[in-house]
């Protein structure tokens, strides 16, 4: 049987899951749910490091290169002298570098955060049971080591 | 000397020891290079405010790393009233300039002696004031903070505009006061860095992490300032090669041209942005003693090397000279930080 | 109040706000909705008839068209250091600005960037603006300022949009609880079914963390490449080193006075004084303070050292600005911006919250001016005598003016009725 416990109080649900962790029930069979954040329960659980970094560093260092690689080729590819400048001229095309940095950056840590965590979730559209502003642990069936 | 001086006495006989040996330099057999002082004072100067600074913009954000090395910096102020008075060594050096001659009060010899002397002497005042209003702990230590920040805005943008920028009348860079004040308080932070390592460095055990620690918010501070540097130099680089001006590119043309000058030059974008960006972006450099050392020295030399390639193709340099120069203040400033450290009731004159 | 009574007030309190709207807000709705129809129909009047409606003509190319434009970007700034830097500085006080920050930042940009195009005259080919290749694989100059503008812009709006939402995710899921029937369903969608789960809130601090690590080099960068549509050229006035540090502080500063002007009346009418409260204004009352310092600096240096170098263009140009054709409005700049703005060194002014409301609508008017008076005096007397000229706005120009406001207002009002106005999580997770 599906084992759900609600809490108001934010004392009672950390010592209610400590009892959990201590009693030795394994992670997966453990949801929690939260209004807001809150950080004991990744000092409860083992921690478990997020990945939306990664995603981060690749999008942001994907945005430099495509940039640069973006602007030289298409000067090269009909090679005119606009005001004077050289057809390669980095100071100008860094700010269109540093722009999509940040674009691509951004845009890639906000579908790698879609992705980790599991959103859109359909069946949250209209959830049957809202857990609201209590603190909830549902415990799965399953053995206990 | 085999170990700092440990009375007041000492430190001012060390003054007028390190004055003599100057001014021997400055109006000896090396007159001819008057340049080679006021590099050691562009450096210094800016380093020495910019450590009062640095204290004084933590005490008015309240931040929480400033507690531990602020006796350190602010131990450090007396020497700007050295340094003012140093300033009046150069007053040969100052007819070299190329608008002397010139009509107008702003080009007048002594108001340019006399202003730029003042705001050192103010600063200098200032830097005392706040000193003691922390020493003292007092309640209104956020307005004097406030009061030596204007008196250092005031005092850094006419070490720009006056020290190094009218060396090359008249070419004018309306950016270049806020540059070097920003430099200068980024140099407060290296500097506050390095004393920090010195004073309670041992590497974390492994495994503590999180939270929030005065190393860890000195490194965001120095990552957050390389950046902010960087878009100041990118924002009058940009302006000055996009136009294109004969007589404004003249400036980047003379620094970019030829060796050595250019890969000093770039050398300067390292040491100012990329060490210190590329090594405190990862998180786990944040908690390194080591790595904050490395990147507040980088940050240093890089002042050290822009205040040259500034001044190098203006004014004659003798290697002697600035030798002596640096070297005499870089020993003060230790013996005063040394001093300062240890309980520093000295200089309350 | 226990703890779980305080968290549902909370909600109860910032959710009042979207209940049935009255006759006031439909009053103020429809008036702000009517200054934007003016501007559509002022636009379309241009372009049926022609650029001639404006009053841009030779030497002055660019005007309020242009003022506008900056002045709106300018104001977005504002609501992404609130909300992207004062996280990253983990300053406390920014929960209770940061939700109506965010929005007034994706508004303002909105209406920002109307204007090039209302500015083109030939609207319909903004496309030309675009990275493609032309039919001859022609791609466009990556050295000009204007389409440096464009990838700016285009990156700030869409990652202020990203960061805006990812902000209403947990909200939400909040509003999702009170609604019923189809509103349930909407703010379902809205929410992505966001339920709180140890993952989706590891995964959504590290988001949060990183957009904000992202959006913070925006704050200046965006304004700098702005700045640098002037300082690229090389007429005096505009060719300066210092454009980029004074436009962000600038923007900054119309920004924060933005803020209040949005924020104070929202307090008094939404009855939310407990959550925003004198302090909070205090410390936004210290930000307006010290930007408008560091836009003084910029005048002082720009003036001393046109004078400085001896250059008869800049000199020449300073002095037409200060006390040429336009001097009345470079002292209701120089009045509004520089000398208003110290009066908040006294505490007990910085705490006034009627006293900030008139500041910063006086700061709000020295702003725009103040982008006047650069874009208009620079062009207006550059190198050549026989090129000078004066510009006057037409009407039409004006009209368009009052209806951007119209515009933002409107969109500001639909925001307070449609999501929640405060960000409800974070001062959950702060009581």
């Amino acid at each position: 049987m599906e084992r759900r416990m609600v809490f108001t109080e934010r004392e009672e649900f950390l010592s209610a899951l400590r009892d959990l962790a201590r009693e030795g029930v394994s992670q997966d069979r453990l949801r929690v749910e939260t209004p807001f954040y809150v950080h004991e329960v990744d000092e409860i659980l083992p921690p478990k490091p997020a990945k939306v970094k990664n995603f981060a560093l690749i999008g942001a260092a994907g945005g430099t290169v495509t940039g640069f690689a973006f602007t030289i080729l298409t000067s090269l590819s009909w090679p005119l002298i606009v005001g004077g400048k050289p057809i390669i001229s980095i100071p100008p095309f860094l700010i269109i570098a540093f722009a999509l940095t940040i674009l691509f950056g951004a845009l890639s840590t906000f579908f790698g955060f879609l992705l980790l965590a599991r959103l859109p979730s359909v069946h949250g559209f209209v959830p049957k049971e809202e857990s609201g502003n209590a603190f909830v642990i549902t415990v799965e069936t399953g053995e206990t080591k | 000397m085999k170990s700092a001086p440990r009375t007041k006495g000492g430190l001012i006989g060390l003054c007028v020891l390190a004055g003599v040996l100057v001014a021997l330099t400055q109006f000896g057999p090396l007159a001819k290079d008057g340049g080679s002082l006021l590099l050691a004072l562009l450096f210094w100067a800016t380093v020495i405010e910019g450590c009062v600074a640095a204290v004084a913009v933590g005490t008015v954000i309240r931040a929480k790393w400033v507690a531990s090395v602020k006796r350190e910096l602010l131990s450090v102020h007396p020497l700007l009233l050295f340094v003012s008075i140093l300033f009046l060594f150069l007053v040969p050096f100052v007819d070299s300039y190329p608008w002397m001659g010139r009509k107008g009060i702003w080009f007048d010899k002594s108001f340019f002696i006399g202003r730029n002397f003042a705001l050192l002497l103010f600063a200098y005042l200032a830097a005392r004031r706040f000193s003691i209003a922390c020493e003292r702990e007092e309640e209104g230590k956020s307005s004097f903070a406030i009061l030596y920040l204007f008196v250092f805005v005031v005092s850094q943008s006419l070490m720009a505009f006056d020290w190094v920028m009218s060396l090359m009348y008249p070419w004018i860079s309306t950016l270049l006061g806020g540059y070097f004040f920003i430099e200068s308080l980024f140099g407060g932070f290296a500097l506050s860095g390095i004393l920090y390592v010195f004073l309670y460095g041992r590497p974390h055990p492994v495994g503590e992490t999180g939270g929030r620690s005065d190393m860890k918010d000195l490194a965001i501070l120095l990552f957050g300032f390389s950046l902010l540097w960087a878009g100041l130099f990118y924002s009058q680089f940009l302006v000055i090669w996009y136009g294109n001006i004969p007589e404004e590119v003249s400036f980047l043309v003379k620094r970019l041209s030829s060796s050595p000058l250019r890969e000093l030059t770039v050398s300067i974008l390292v040491l100012y942005f990329f060490i210190p960006f590329f090594v405190l972006l990862p998180g786990r450099s944040k908690t390194n003693p080591y790595v904050l050392f490395a990147v507040s020295l980088s940050v240093l030399l890089g002042i050290l090397i822009e205040r040259f390639v500034f001044v190098a193709p203006e004014v004659p340099l003798s290697p002697l000279a600035l030798g002596i120069d640096f070297f005499a203040l870089l020993f003060l400033f230790v013996s005063f930080v040394a001093k300062g450290g240890a309980g520093g009731r000295i200089l309350r004159a | 109040m226990d703890k779980p009574d305080r968290l549902a007030q909370v909600e109860q309190d910032v959710l009042a706000a979207m209940k049935r709207p009255g006759t006031a807000y439909l009053a103020a709705l429809g008036c702000s909705a009517t200054l934007f129809l003016t501007l559509l129909g002022l636009w379309a009047y241009q372009i049926h008839t022609g650029m001639g409606v404006a009053g841009i003509t030779h030497p002055v190319g660019w005007g309020v068209y242009i003022t506008n434009f900056v002045f709106w970007v300018g104001i977005a700034h504002s609501g992404t250091l609130i909300s992207a830097v004062l996280y990253l500085f983990r300053a406390r006080f920014r929960t209770s600005f940061n939700r109506p920050a965010e929005a007034m930042t994706v508004f303002a940009l909105l209406v920002a960037g109307l204007f090039p195009l209302i500015h083109l005259g030939r609207s319909w080919k903004f496309y030309y603006l675009f990275p493609y290749p032309t039919q001859r694989m022609l791609w466009v100059n990556f050295r000009s300022p204007l389409i440096w503008d464009v990838f700016a812009v285009s990156t700030y709006l869409t990652v202020s949009v990203v960061f805006f939402y990812v902000g209403l995710i947990p909200d939400f899921a909040i509003v999702r609880r009170f609604k019923e029937g189809l509103g349930k369903r909407i703010y379902g969608v809205l929410s992505l079914g966001w339920t709180g789960t140890r993952r989706q809130w590891k995964n959504y601090n590290q988001l949060y963390l990183f957009l904000a690590a992202f959006a913070t080099p925006l704050v200046a960068s965006v304004h700098s490449v702005v700045s640098w549509d002037f300082a690229m050229s090389i007429i005096p006035g505009w060719h300066t080193t210092i454009f980029a540090p004074y436009f962000v502080a600038g923007a900054i500063f119309s920004g924060t006075a933005m803020v209040i002007t949005l924020v104070v009346p929202m307090r008094k009418i939404l009855v939310l004084d407990r959550y925003i409260t004198d302090d909070h204004f205090e410390s936004i009352a210290k930000i307006l303070l010290f930007t408008s310092l560091i836009v003084t600096y910029a005048y002082f240096v720009e003036f001393g050292l046109a004078f400085y170098s001896g250059n008869p263009f800049e000199m020449e140009q300073f002095r037409y600005r200060a006390l040429g054709d336009y001097t009345v409005m470079f002292w209701i700049m120089i009045f509004c911006n520089s000398l208003a703005p110290l009066t908040l060194f006294v505490r007990s002014l910085r705490r006034n919250v009627k006293y900030l409301f008139v500041l910063s609508l006086l700061v709000n008017v020295g702003m725009w001016v103040e982008r006047f008076v650069i874009i208009v005096t620079a062009l207006a007397r550059d190198f050549d005598p026989y090129a000078w000229g004066t510009y006057t706005p037409s009407f039409v120009e004006i009209g368009i003016t009052l209806g951007s406001f119209g515009l933002f207002f409107t969109a500001y009002l639909v925001f307070l009725k449609t999501l929640p106005v405060l960000s409800i999580t974070e001062i959950k997770e702060h009581l």
